[in-house]
């Protein structure tokens, strides 16, 4: 009977416990699309250019090896290398804070500046 | 009895001839919206201190400060300072628009309380800068309308290529997101509302909802204790209603043209102009009935053109330093200077001074014979 008990105890609070582990690296804290304005692979850094009309300003990324980089052109989450990103490509990336600074979760290439991405109907 | 028919028409024709002033509303707004215009010229006419917000960096005090000349939405006499840094041998991000920085506008005034701290009395320039421009205040007449047209109407006037051979070959700035830039001297940015919200933080220093963040002074954060105000320093529902007087603004109704003038419409189609200042633009779709499927005697097509290198300042966005966008016309009639940064003093200036894409027009202008010149110049002072 302890036993079960135990086991129902342990069954109840796992999920918590897994969610509360996990969040903070899967839960974003923001978002930005924006062009890239420069790539360092070696550092596995990147900065993104946005902003609200002439209100600019950049937001400097770390990108850890195992964050997934995608291209919405090539295919539902075709994979891409950090190295494959260039300046003025248009980027997707979902981001949170932490004590070094933003860290990228997810990043999605959308298209080219020059190009551009979409337009109003 | 014919008496009141008689009132009535004159009441009726009255109404129908009554066009839009300087200032005045679009026609046609709802008694909400009216209220709205109304509520938000209060606002853009509203002067901030230091104490509700105000700076610490700034160009004015408040949207009229500038925006005034001779009525509320209009011209100014402020000229501002633009900078940027230009690589052309780097391809894909051949501009830096200093975002790093807070972006390309340096204010020209500080408050007392960032003077004392770092005794400045404007923003500095970072010495990395490769050229500085001076920019002019534009009215703001018919913004709404130029929001609410189409991107695919913009971009059919798009001919990056030139392959009409006219010589003209327009093509669409972008913002860092991708989408199609209108707003702005070289059409940076791609809608009315963030041309408004961005332009409280970096006119006057006023946060908001959309830019809750307070500029730095030349990428370098504030000293403690310069910005007393909490942020957000205006609140949604003032954006909101500056954004709704903007939007809902009329460009003022060109006037009744003479036998002179009309020629010079003919004229200005002739020799070129309107292959770049398109006459009309239709707006598409809206959800306010006054802004939707409206035609706009805009005179641009709000794409970029490349002006010659006289003219050449700073890059933005896509646009290289030669490029602009094409000034819409309507209201010119009201202005005092002319071109992006007012070196014109007269229309006629502002055409001898047009180059590169502009250049055909411009030398045919010149070979008018002088009658047709002065039809054209009359056209002009009717929009």
């Amino acid at each position: 009977m302890p036993r079960a008990i135990l086991t129902s105890v342990v069954l109840f609070f796992a999920p918590f416990a897994l969610v509360a582990q996990q969040s903070p690296l899967v839960v974003p804290h923001d978002s930005v699309r924006g062009a890239i304005r420069a790539v360092d692979v070696r550092a596995h850094t990147l900065e993104v250019t946005t902003g609200v009309g002439f209100a600019l300003r950049v937001v400097r990324l770390q990108v850890p090896a195992t964050v997934p980089i995608t291209d919405r052109k090539a295919g539902q989450g075709a994979p891409l290398k950090l190295a494959e990103l260039k300046p003025g490509d248009v980027i997707r990336v979902a981001f949170g804070g932490r004590p070094t600074g933003f860290v990228a979760y997810t990043i999605e290439r959308v298209g080219r500046m020059d190009v551009g991405v979409e337009s109003r109907p | 009895m014919t008496r009141r028919w008689i009132g009535l028409a004159v009441l009726c024709s009255a109404a129908a001839c009554h066009r839009p002033q300087p200032g005045d509303p679009l026609r046609g707004l709802s008694a909400a919206e009216r209220a709205q215009f109304d509520s938000g010229r209060a606002v853009f006419d509203s002067t901030f201190t230091p104490q509700v917000g105000l700076g610490p960096l700034f160009n004015a005090s408040g949207c009229g400060e500038c925006h005034e000349d001779p009525v509320t939405g209009a011209n100014g006499d402020e000229v501002e300072r633009h900078a940027a840094v230009f690589h052309p041998e780097r391809a894909g991000a051949m501009c830096d628009e200093l975002a790093d920085k807070g972006g390309p506008v340096f204010q020209d005034s500080v408050t007392p309380a960032l003077r004392a701290a770092l005794a400045i009395d404007h923003e500095p320039l970072p010495p990395t800068v490769t050229t500085v421009a001076a920019r002019t205040t534009p009215d703001v007449f018919g913004f709404g309308l130029l929001d609410a047209v189409p991107d695919s109407v913009i971009l059919s006037y798009a001919d990056p290529d030139d392959r009409n051979h006219d010589g003209i070959s327009g093509r669409p700035n972008r913002f860092f997101d991708g989408r199609l830039g209108r707003f702005g001297r070289k059409a940076l940015v791609p809608t009315l509302r963030e041309f408004n919200d961005g332009a409280f933080q970096v006119e006057i220093g006023i946060t908001n909802p959309s830019v809750p963040v307070e500029g730095t002074v030349t990428g370098n954060p504030l000293p403690d204790g310069t910005d007393p105000a909490p942020e957000p320093e205006i609140g949604a529902r003032g954006l909101e209603l500056a954004d709704a007087f903007v939007r809902l603004l009329a460009p003022p109704a060109p006037l009744k043209q003479s036998g002179e003038a009309r020629r010079g419409r003919d004229v200005f189609a002739r020799v070129g102009c309107a292959g770049c200042h398109v006459p009309t633009l239709r707006t598409g779709d809206n959800p306010i009935p006054a802004l939707r499927h409206k035609e706009v005697a805009a005179y641009t097509d709000l794409l970029l053109h490349d002006m010659g290198t006289d003219l050449a300042d700073i890059c933005l966005g896509l646009a290289t330093p030669s490029e602009f966008r094409t000034e819409p016309l309507m209201g010119m009639r009201l202005a005092t200077h002319f071109l992006h940064d007012g070196r014109a003093k007269t229309p006629e200036q502002a055409i001898e001074l047009h180059a590169g894409e502009g250049a055909r027009a411009r030398d045919l202008f010149k070979a008018l014979p002088a009658p047709d010149q002065a039809a054209l110049l009359a056209f002009l002072k009717t929009l």
